[in-house]
């Protein structure tokens, strides 16, 4: 009889714990969104502040900017040479296989400008600039650099975390346009030189700006720029979140990939349902 | 006519320092440091001696008791005004610590740089002549893993002292130890209070060689159950 009562537990309890589980993932999961667009709000309020912008806040914008639009530029165009070389020249040669080479124009604009190029520019902000931000921050409560700046009276997230999001902000917006214009180049000279379009690249270029409409130039821009910015919100918060040397250093690059995955997927989703 | 008392720079009235290193028993601690003067504090425990630190800076709120800074309980401000408050307190502490992302020479001239719109060609100046003091030829330009440690240790001295500080805040235990910074130090320390600056050394040993060459307007042990005032012998 007791045998019974006690399957009988288990058996109720089985779907409580189950229950529980997720309700805790639940919790656990909103209230870091919640953390995390409280973080972007006060950021964002931080940055309007006059006093925010302050000689050395200036300084570590362009140190982060030149990190990401300079240093990352070479990555940019041999990503855009080998994004070029597989998906327009795929496009032009498949639309030409149909008998529908006049829809480049469209299919360029609907895949390249308004999907790839933010989501490809957000990894590669990520790649280059995220993990050295994710390594920097991480350090900065266990080395103790983080009390030290407290103790001189520097706001932490003025210092660090207010010119890296704009930093990344502005540097994905020069990536993207970079990107862009490799990806056409090339993708235009591989199907040219293939013969599978004889026009020039003249009629090419004016086939991808016929096909783009006025949000066109500015929902895609605000796109990169967006995740630009939830790019390093993410590593910045996962960074400075890093309390001890019990949460290991190389873990921290691997959470860091997931969250600003996240944010790109998430930022992307949501402009797409908006627009 | 009777001269107005001064308002103390710091002053920490019933503070209970909670959680010690090695003891059960919290630590009462109360003094009152004026402008110009010195307090030394022997605090055996470095990690004690970090915290007593993060009380007088506001950085962590007593359990008990208040900490006034220039007659400011630290408690009754925001974190924003905190931070916009220890922009007058100069800090000689973790002298072995360096943000990863700065050169030296720019972590030393960061606050400044960030509070005052002083001339960067001034505070380079002062730097440059509180790192000769020190003993360096000048500001260290490389990154902290470029940077030998003894060049390290006299850079965070600039750190703490550059600028006009109403409060010196003096805690690395590597400072008792090195003996070639004992006049330098006390001649920036001597300096620091002749422009009107309190300073609190919180140092492991009242005998350390740098504490010789200061006289102390105040002297304390932290003990068992709170500060102990000390008397130096002659």
């Amino acid at each position: 009889m007791i045998a019974g009562a006690q399957r009988r537990s288990v058996a109720v309890r089985w779907p409580r714990r189950a229950m529980a589980t997720l309700g805790t993932a639940t919790i656990s999961t909103t209230r870091r969104l919640l953390l995390y667009l409280a973080l972007a709000a006060t950021v964002l309020i931080v940055a309007m502040r006059r006093g925010a912008w302050r000689g050395p806040v200036w300084i570590e914008f362009k140190r982060v900017l030149h990190e990401v639009a300079v240093r990352s530029l070479p990555t940019t165009v041999a990503t855009g040479v080998l994004v070029g070389f597989a998906l327009v020249s795929q496009a032009v040669y498949w639309l030409a296989q149909t008998g529908t080479t006049g829809l480049v124009g469209q299919v360029i604009v609907i895949l390249l400008i308004r999907e790839f190029v933010p989501i490809l520019v957000g990894l590669i902000v990520f790649g280059r600039s995220g993990t050295a931000t994710l390594i920097e921050l991480g350090e900065a409560q266990t080395k103790g650099w983080l009390r030290l700046l407290e103790i001189q009276g520097l706001d932490p997230l003025a210092l660090l975390v207010l010119p890296r999001a704009f930093g990344f902000a502005l540097g994905a917006f020069c990536l993207a346009t970079v990107l862009l214009l490799a990806t056409l180049s090339t993708g235009y000279l591989v199907a040219h030189g293939l013969g599978l379009v004889a026009y020039s690249i003249w009629d090419f270029s004016d086939l991808v700006l016929r096909a783009m409409k006025v949000e066109d130039f500015i929902f895609p821009p605000l796109k990169c720029i967006t995740i630009g910015f939830a790019v390093a919100l993410a590593c910045c918060a996962t960074g400075l979140g890093r309390r001890d040397e019990t949460d290991e250093l190389q873990r921290l690059v691997p959470r860091g990939f997931v969250r600003s995955a996240l944010a790109i997927l998430v930022v992307n989703s949501v402009f797409d349902l908006v627009v | 006519m009777a001269l107005r008392p001064s308002r103390p720079v710091l002053s920490l009235q019933g503070v209970a320092l909670v959680e010690r290193q090695f003891s059960a028993t919290p630590a009462r601690l109360d003094f009152e440091l004026l402008r110009s003067e010195l307090a030394m504090v022997q605090v055996d425990d470095e990690a004690d001696a970090a915290a007593l630190v993060d009380l007088c800076v506001g950085l962590v709120d007593p359990g008990a008791g208040q900490v006034r800074f220039l007659g400011v309980d630290w408690t009754t401000r925001t974190p924003r005004e905190r931070l916009h408050r220890r922009r007058r307190i100069g800090a000689v502490v973790q002298t072995d610590v360096w943000p990863a992302h700065m050169t030296v020479l720019d972590s030393v001239l960061v606050a400044s740089a960030y509070h005052f719109d002083r001339p960067p060609t001034e505070v380079i100046a002062d730097a440059t002549a509180l790192a000769r003091l020190f003993g360096l030829p000048g500001l260290p330009t490389g990154r902290r893993e470029t940077t030998p440690r003894r060049a390290l240790v006299r850079a965070a001295c600039v750190r703490g002292f550059l600028g006009s500080p109403d409060l010196i805040v003096v805690q690395d235990q590597t400072l008792d130890q090195a003996s070639d910074l004992a006049v330098p130090l006390a001649q920036a320390i001597s300096a620091a209070r002749d422009r009107g600056g309190a300073v609190l050394w919180i140092t492991a040993s009242l005998v350390a060689q740098a504490a010789q060459f200061v006289q102390a307007e105040h002297l304390f042990r932290l003990g068992e159950h709170g500060l102990v005032r000390m008397r130096r012998s002659r």
